[in-house]
Order: structure tokens, then sequence, then C-alpha cells
């Protein structure tokens, strides 16, 4: 699992059958600097995600995801989904030793 | 499986199930000589590692959900033990 912001929504018009209902976020995972508190710098460096919710989050939130093959663990049926929304993260304490 | 240190904890009240009554830590993960290796990842810790003490994670996704006994879990990293020692190191 990986943290990462919430910097958007997506939207399908037109969508696979197995995503009836899904909600999907457009996510900025963590770099160390984001862990120290650093402000969150969208699209700066590294890929954006879309990643699956049926938590609720909303923009801004802190999210937890998973990526892979645990990514489809919890549907009953084979989902195309690369990346989960697990945990809406409340408080993050993160002191590395030398900061 | 790799060697990581405990830089913190995250605390998540909406969370899938499976995660509830879960420590959940952020693990620095180490190079061979214990420098910090890459951007910090999440995992389940049974064991109550303390800040800053080296564990053993895997990433072995079955065992993760055999120990939260949830066959839907999507969770995948989890805390195997506390390292005491490590005697071998690169370069001495």
């Amino acid at each position: 699992m990986r943290l990462g912001h919430v910097i958007g929504r997506v939207t399908l018009s037109k969508q696979d059958p197995a995503f009836k209902g899904a909600r999907f976020l457009l996510v900025q995972p963590f770099a160390k600097e984001q862990f120290r508190g650093a402000a969150m710098t969208p699209l700066a460096k590294g890929l954006s995600l879309v990643v699956y919710d049926n938590l609720g989050a909303g923009l801004g939130n802190v999210i937890g995801f998973t990526e892979g093959a645990e990514a489809t663990a919890p549907f009953d049926t084979p989902t195309p989904v690369d990346a989960l929304n697990a945990a809406i993260v409340d408080e993050v304490f993160y002191a590395p030793p030398h900061a | 499986m790799f060697l990581a240190r405990v830089d913190g904890v995250i605390v998540s009240t909406v969370c899938h199930p499976s995660l509830h009554g879960s420590r959940m830590i952020i693990c620095q993960p180490l190079d061979p000589e214990g420098r910090d290796d890459g951007a910090p990842v999440l995992a389940v810790d049974p064991h109550g590692a303390g800040r800053h003490q080296r564990v053993l994670v895997s990433t072995d996704g079955s065992h993760t959900r055999a120990y939260v006994k949830d066959p839907k879990s999507p969770l995948r990293n989890i805390v195997m033990g506390v390292i005491d020692d490590e005697d071998e190191k690169a370069g001495n």
C-alpha cells in the first residue's frame, strides 16, 4: 500500500459493465517530500494514477491505495482494476531519524 | 521480502473492513548499506515494531490475507519480524 493525494476525479460516460457504480479518483502518489509535509505538487514528477474508490474519498484527501493483484481481491467478479482505495487517511505521523 | 525502517504510523477510520484493528506503519525501504531506498510504503504490523526499528517486510499478499482473516483483503505488505542485528554488511 502507498499513500497519495486525491487531485481529481474521473467520470466515464460509457464504461465496461464491471465498473457499474464505480468512482474513480486521480491520485498523485506520495514522494518522500510529501511524507515530510511538503505541499503537493500535482504532476510534478511521477505518474498520476487512476484509483478505484468505493469509500468516498474527495478532492484533497490523503488515501492509502493498493496496486496489482491485491487491488482486485475485494471484488466478487473479475474486475479490471489496477489500483484500489483501501483507506482514507486521517493522520500521518512521520518522523524519519535524520530529518 | 525487504528490509525497512519504521518511520511512522497512519490513522484511518474510513477504510476496508480488513484494516480494522490492524496497526499500519510507514516503512522506509533500506538498501544493503542501510541507506534509504525509495519512497516509504505502508505495511500491516502485527508485532508492534517501535519507531526507527528495522523490520523485515513481506510483500506476499496471501500471508497478509490469512493474517487479517479476510480472503478479500486488498492488503499486501506485512511485517514478518523485527531485526536484532545484521552481521554481514557489504563493504565490511
